[in-house]
């Protein structure tokens, strides 16, 4: 849910009192027409308060939990777990794992090449916010989330393959599961690694501390997915072709 | 109200039509183009001033609506097999373009011709209306003339309308799902056209209204598709010259 027009102009007071709008929105590179659209309706939207939370050096979780329907995100997050750090890895990026792991073990002299693997891919990923929700899923989680928040299990899932969360559904999401409560807003590339109190490097341990067992498994779900997903994008493209041929 | 809604369809049809020119010249899907330019035919002659002027000419025993009734045949079948070839659907196909559907539009063209001869058609009316009260019998026969020109774009209708809902309901482009859904409601008001005999006398313009809405939606549907296509190759030849 966006957040009310007043209290944004309260906050935005309190971090920039001498700041007309015009200057915000050059600093922090929100639009000028998207931000007054915006204060009409009285509703701001969370990503216009971390752009500007960014461009004033205000961590963008702090800002948002000086809110009240974001309240609870006020002080240190609990970390992430391992399975959370994993699912935020992208699908190439296990793969290359896959390959290069058999590689570093036989090379016998290259004990470090691991220490040379390419970095990891930024979050978020192309299915992160699915894989993260999978992640933190016990079975019932979805279940829970559509009772606590009341959307509808469809729109919910619909959501999850579209790779979007509203962050107030993130934030749900995590609550629900139990686990850090930036996760979510993480996975939806609302903020980054740092911003949502990840350590540095912790994707990188997590992937490295999984057995070739694990790896080569959740790579293997991952890559299917993918394939799937591929394969009706394809079907979903030959279709709207042979529908132009005919009556475009 | 009707005359509004009679006219703006008229409108939109031909403008349709006027710019489809450009591609029709150019060889893409020339079809889209007849069916443009048919639709504004038949839309033309089901409108009261044009139908008495084309009729006065031609006689003035009503023949224009017997033209009418075969411009309405051509066209549903031109956008049936298209809609059908399009969206993938060859059962469909099947159902209109194999003996099945042409043995259909065939016994219907005849009753048409048949029930049109048997009638007394003499002194141009739009749309038939009051040829009925004539006699019994010519009551009869205009009933069923009008019946039997509804009953063939119902047919395609009913068996389009799967394949439209489908992709109404689909993953495929907006513009594309747009154009579906506006195809789906103008099947849609095919379909509820055969049951006009059931209406209750006295709401006579309904039916009128659910004509027009549904030959708007389906040009509003064909027209959404179209744009859909320019606009998004556009697009792509954008971003690859931007390369």
């Amino acid at each position: 849910m966006p957040l009310p027009a007043k209290a944004f102009q309260r906050w935005l007071h309190g971090i920039a009192p001498q700041a007309s709008t015009a200057d915000i929105c050059r600093i922090s590179g929100v639009k000028r027409t998207t931000l007054a659209q915006q204060l009409v309706r009285g509703k701001v939207s969370e990503s216009t308060v971390v752009s500007i939370s960014r461009a004033f050096n205000i961590n963008p979780v702090a800002a948002l939990a000086t809110f009240e329907i974001y309240s609870e995100l006020a002080g240190s997050p609990a970390l992430p777990t391992a399975a959370e750090l994993v699912s935020q890895i992208a699908t190439m990026d296990l793969l290359k794992a896959v390959i290069a792991r058999p590689a570093g073990t036989a090379g016998g002299s290259e004990t470090d090449q691991q220490q040379h693997a390419p970095p990891l891919a930024p979050v978020p990923h192309a299915t992160s916010v699915k894989n993260w929700v999978d992640a933190i899923d016990d079975g019932e989680l979805r279940h829970r989330v559509s009772t606590a928040t009341g959307i509808a299990p469809q729109n919910y899932s619909a959501q999850l393959s579209a790779n979007r969360l509203t962050p107030e559904l993130a934030l749900a999401t995590a609550r629900a599961a139990g686990v850090g409560l930036t996760g979510g807003l993480l996975a939806t590339g609302m903020i980054t690694e740092s911003e949502a109190g990840w350590p540095p490097g912790a994707r990188q341990a997590a992937l490295d501390a999984l057995s070739d067992g694990e790896l080569a498994a959740l790579a293997g779900d991952r890559l299917q997915a993918l394939g799937r997903n591929l394969k009706r994008q394809e079907q979903d493209h030959e279709q709207t072709k042979k529908i132009w041929e005919n009556l475009g | 109200m009707i005359e509004i809604l009679q006219w703006s369809t008229l409108a939109v049809c031909c403008a349709a039509a006027v710019a489809r020119i450009p591609s029709a010249i150019r060889g893409e899907n020339r079809s889209l183009f007849y069916i443009f330019v048919l639709a504004t035919l038949a839309i033309l002659l089901s409108i009261d001033g044009p139908y008495l002027a084309i009729d006065r000419v031609l006689g003035g025993s009503n023949i224009t609506n017997l033209i009418l009734r075969f411009v309405i045949y051509g066209v549903i079948l031109l956008i049936g097999y298209r809609i059908a070839k399009g969206f993938g659907a060859p059962t469909s196909v099947r159902l209109i373009l194999g003996p099945v559907g042409l043995g259909i539009l065939a016994v219907i063209a005849g009753a048409t011709v048949a029930l049109f001869v048997l009638a007394d058609t003499a002194g141009s009316v739009t749309g038939l209306t009051t040829l009925p009260s004539r006699s019994p019998e010519n009551a009869q026969l205009i009933r069923l003339y009008a019946g039997a020109g509804r009953l063939y774009p119902a047919y395609v209708a009913a068996c389009l309308f799967p394949a439209t809902y489908a992709a109404m309901t689909s993953r495929l482009p907006k513009g594309i799902r747009l154009g579906a859904g506006l195809l789906t409601l103008g099947f849609a008001a095919l379909v509820l056209g055969t049951f006009y005999p059931l209406l209750p006398t006295g709401l006579g313009h309904l039916e009128a209204v659910v004509n027009y809405i549904g030959a708007l939606a389906f040009i509003l549907g064909l027209t959404a598709i179209w744009i859909c296509r320019v606009s998004m190759q556009a697009a792509a030849q954008k971003s690859s010259t931007a390369k």
